[in-house]
């Protein structure tokens, strides 16, 4: 935690780069999606690079580097020089991983955090046919279950993991036995398996939904999102049920690059997220992925931090990691 | 000794090896896994042991036979004596491990570079040295170039060569 | 309905719209034939393009793309044993031995024209059987999966070897390595180093373990893999000999068909296991691995047919099953349309020309195809003294390009150094190939049975299509074993 400080005091005030960037930048960025192509971050990768490239006045290359849950690209370009030419296209997976995980492959503090660009909420959902019509159902179907319910999630210690468990705790169950989980890979293979009856239900990104929930083969009962979504009015946030751990969890994604960026970078990229967040590209392109731009009205070193911290109280909590 | 008899040995090695070392050390469990699912070491476990007893079994076919199995691949013609064989193989591992040191040390192009010269060297063909050069450096520089430009990849300039503020 | 058709018809003739699909198609071929330059790759490149363009042509473009780049991958599989996708593994196996006999031409005609079919059938399965394919899509689950998988990998684990129980130690190995970093539940196995934390990717080893032994075999005995001289009649495929392979080629179409609506199988699953059926039909099987057209044309028509079957859960049930679907379904987004049933009743128009367009689009690969086999088979010409070392500098490239991680690079030439050594020990690779593509799912979805059932194995039994797929394994295993035991008494018989 002490490192974790000491890292954002350095990169909110003093960071000390020996790279001279007053004509920064000088040729094309890289801009590291560290998901799969298609998935919630590249796509949003794409668009800021889409829309940033013209107020940065370079080309801004997108790099799909996968694997070990977004963590080997986080690496990447926390080992990438120093120099603004390789930023990270975080998600909060990037966060969460360092803060629940001791064999972390990159610690919260290793990077120059730029800025925060957009929330994606997440939804829990069962399937079309299933005869639950609500959170309140759904926690009362748990308890007589006995156990025996299922949940779909990428992993125990990832996002769509801690939206169920935190659900669980709020509704006084035990996280980790309450119901049990079947891991899946990524957003769709979980929608399959809710959609297919394999798995009684999940909470997870919101892209792999929206098209089943039309269909009527997934029911929405509750948004992971600080407000409702524009496309489901009707499906209630998790705050507004009352449950406080889940409601503070959402998907997210923000600008990252390599610890110790010089100020010129900052600066730099300060100004060009100024104007991405009034560009039309940018938010046009926002509200067809059903996502809500937070550029410019998030401060991404205090949420960053916030976020580590509950992730980090969550993992004691819920036993990953000893109190 | 016969080759079955020498692949039985490795093959039961290799599994030995995994089951008995690397899994115990590498393979932890977790606590956050319900005891009634299986835990990571279980699919690890279960190969291995499966491996490590079909090559009990070959072991025990090559005894059985003494070596003359029947086989209907031809065995490989030894067209030099074991001992150059060997040196060239050792040659050619030399030079994938002084690709893979030198890579960080004078950069992605110089060492592939070196690494296809090496190559073509240790095919032993001694006709063609116009065209080995030609290949060993313009096949890199084109690559450099096609991938830079169709993907944007940078390849590692390295350390050296950055010193010399190249 | 007729009027929709015909309207969409006409909506979908035009100029700009060929020329996007024979770009994409021509670009998708020779892409595809690059070692390290995957259909993924491409798809993913040609995205932000889409942003831009009309709803249909954009999608078509990434069509087009993916089934250029899946046939694309068999031309560097038959002429230089790299499989330029790990779809086209099975396509090296005898596609090389073809191209070492002068029949270069033969064996790239072959693919094609296979490639052509899959890719038709698959087209017009996605058309007309959408909505079933979507129903047993999602009735796999875990315990059907599993066992799916388990029969796929019995099938093949006696592929291109001659020893059964070499095979099945091979697929062992790729089993065991297959395991290495993150396993589902999050935490680590065979982490030795950090880098092995995030696991070993499929193109280096596939790269490594096929294209790379060459080179070794070419430096420690050099004797250069002679080119036979061409012979009249060598760069084409006969009536015959299409007669012979129609078979296969229909089988791994229905194959790829079905292997592609699932999702998360994928076309390199549904190439081996086809090519496991062919041979394991065949009447001699022992001329597969040694340059054997209907291997090709197995391995083909499976990987091409899952082309358009792949789209079925996307377009039928909203969720992509693969990472290629997966960016199609971000061009969905991109053009504010959310793919799915719904899609059939407001946008039946755009559906219509994807469909045109589609099977427009087969016919354009046949083209493609046909217009860059001649430049491509040039590269069997070059002597094999520069084009083997070569292979080796292009390889470590393209595994570079992918990912920019130097340890993908050191994966390629170990595991070169490993396939080296399997084939000196007359250990097959295939199998461990295979092994490394399926392990992942035969493990994760027993693992997933597990944790559903609360560990009751009964699980693996408890519908329709377990029991069909238990008992084709059992068929499977026993006439498997039972040749392999006639095989040894007829050589022990031969040798007294």
């Amino acid at each position: 935690m002490k490192r974790l400080l000491t890292g954002i005091a350095v990169v909110t005030g003093l960071g000390a780069g020996a790279v001279h960037a007053q004509d920064y930048p000088s040729k094309a960025i890289t801009l590291v999606a560290p998901y799969g192509a298609g998935g919630a971050s590249d796509l949003a990768a794409r668009a800021l690079a889409e829309s940033a490239k013209q107020y940065i006045g370079e080309p801004i290359t997108v790099e799909n580097r996968t694997g070990a849950g977004g963590m080997v690209g986080a690496r990447s370009v926390a080992d990438a020089e120093a120099d603004g030419y390789t930023v990270l296209l975080a998600r909060v997976g990037m966060i969460l991983n360092p803060a629940v995980n001791p064999q972390t492959m990159v610690k919260a503090d290793e990077y120059t955090y730029l800025g925060a660009l957009e929330s994606t909420p997440m939804i829990l959902s069962v399937d079309g046919e299933s005869e639950i019509e609500s959170v309140e159902q759904l926690v009362e179907a748990i308890k007589e279950s006995n156990g025996r319910m299922t949940y779909a999630a990428s992993g125990a210690t990832s996002i769509d993991g801690f939206t169920t468990q935190a659900l669980l705790k709020d509704a006084g169950l035990d996280p980790l036995t309450a119901a049990t989980l079947v891991p899946y890979k990524g957003g769709n293979a979980l929608a399959t398996a809710v959609m297919g009856g394999h798995v009684d239900f999940g909470a997870w990104a919101a892209g792999s939904q929206m098209g089943p929930i039309e269909a009527g083969d997934l029911k929405p009962l509750a948004v992971f999102a600080p407000e409702r979504m524009d496309q489901l009015p009707d499906v209630p946030t998790m705050s507004e049920l009352g449950y406080e751990t889940a409601g503070q969890i959402t998907g997210w994604s923000a600008l990252f690059g390599p610890e110790d960026l010089s100020e010129e970078v900052v600066a730099k990229w300060d100004e060009v997220l100024d104007k991405v967040a009034e560009d039309s590209t940018w938010l046009d392109l926002a509200e067809k992925r059903g996502s809500i731009s937070t550029v410019g009205t998030v401060d991404v070193t205090e949420y960053a931090k916030s976020q580590f911290e509950l992730f980090n109280g969550l993992a004691k909590d819920f036993g990953y990691l000893p109190e | 000794m016969k080759l079955p008899l020498f692949r039985g040995a490795l093959i039961v090695g290799f599994f030995a090896l995994v089951l008995f070392a690397l899994i115990p050390i590498y393979v932890p469990r977790p606590a956050f896994i319900p005891g009634f699912t299986p835990p990571p070491a279980w699919w690890p476990r279960v190969v291995s042991i499966v491996g490590l007893s079909l090559g009990i079994l070959s072991i025990l076919i090559a005894l059985k036979t003494r070596g003359d199995a029947p086989s209907d691949t031809a065995p490989i013609e030894l067209t030099a004596p074991i001992p150059v064989l060997v040196g060239r193989f050792l040659l050619a591992v030399a030079a994938f491990a002084g690709f893979v040191f030198l890579m960080p040390l004078i950069g992605f192009l110089a060492s592939s570079i070196l690494l296809t010269g090496v190559a073509i060297a240790l095919t032993g063909d001694r006709d063609r040295k116009l065209w080995a050069v030609l290949v060993s450096i313009g096949l890199p520089v084109a690559l450099v170039y096609f991938f830079g430009e169709a993907l944007g990849t940078g390849f590692p300039k390295g350390a050296l060569i950055k010193q010399f503020g190249l | 309905m007729f009027a929709d058709i015909l309207m969409a018809l006409q909506a979908v003739a035009t100029i700009e719209n060929f020329l996007i699909m024979a770009i994409g198609i021509w670009a998708g071929v020779v892409i595809g034939a690059i070692p390290g330059m995957t259909g993924t790759m491409a798809v993913t490149l040609a995205l932000p393009f889409t942003f831009y363009m009309d709803f249909v042509p954009g999608l078509l473009l990434l069509v087009a793309l993916y089934k250029g780049s899946t046939y694309g991958g068999s031309v560097s599989a038959i002429l230089i044993r790299t499989p330029g996708t790990a779809s086209a593994a099975c396509t090296a196996l005898d596609g090389y031995p073809l191209a070492r006999q002068g029949k270069a031409g033969k064996a790239l005609n072959m693919a094609l024209y296979s490639s052509c079919i899959g890719d038709f059938i698959s087209n017009l399965s996605l058309i007309f059987l959408a909505a079933p394919l979507a129903m047993l899509a999602l009735k796999v689950g875990p315990p059907e999966y599993a066992m799916l998988m388990i029969f796929a990998l019995m099938t093949v684990s006696g592929v291109s070897g001659n020893s059964l129980l070499l095979g099945v130690v091979s697929a062992c190995l790729g089993l065991l390595l297959a395991t290495v970093g993150q396993d589902m539940y999050g935490s680590f196995r065979f982490a030795i180093t950090d880098d092995m934390q995030a696991g070993l990717s499929v193109a280096p080893v596939l790269i490594g373990l096929f294209a790379l032994p060459e080179l070794l075999k070419l430096i420690v005995f050099r004797i250069a893999p002679k080119n036979d001289a061409m012979k009249l009649g060598d760069d084409k495929v006969s009536a015959a000999e299409f007669r012979a392979s129609l078979k296969s080629i229909i089988r791994g179409s229905g194959i790829g068909v079905v292997m592609g609506a699932i999702p998360g199988i994928g076309p390199s699953a549904a190439a081996f296991f086809s090519y496991g059926e062919a041979e394991r039909t065949s009447k001699d099987p022992s001329r597969f691995g040694k340059g054997e057209l209907e291997g090709i044309a197995a391995s083909e028509s499976a990987n091409n047919g899952c082309c358009g079957s792949t789209m079925v859960p996307l377009l039928a049930l909203g969720v992509p099953g693969d990472v290629i679907t997966g960016v199609m379904l971000g061009a969905f987004m991109i053009q504010g349309l959310t793919p799915g049933p719904m899609l059939f009743q407001n946008n039946i128009h755009e559906v219509y020309m994807l469909f045109i367009g589609m099977l427009v689009s087969s016919v354009l690969l046949f083209f493609a195809g046909k217009l860059t086999m001649r430049g491509f088979n040039r590269i069997s010409k070059i002597p094999a003294t520069l084009l083997t070392p070569a292979v080796l500098t292009l390889c470590i490239f393209g595994i570079y390009a992918i990912s920019s991680n130097p340890f993908d690079v050191v994966i390629l030439l170990v595991l070169g150094v490993v396939g080296f050594a399997m084939f000196l020990l007359e250990i097959p690779t295939a199998p461990f190939l295979i092994a490394f593509i399926l392990g992942p799912m035969i493990e994760e979805n027993m693992r997933r049975s597990l944790a559903i059932s609360r560990g009751e194995l009964g699980i693996f039994f408890s519908s329709p299509i377990c029991w069909i797929f238990t008992v084709l394994i059992v068929f499977v295993a026993v006439t498997t074993i039972r040749r392999e035991v006639q095989k040894t008494r007829a050589r022990k018989a031969a040798i007294s």
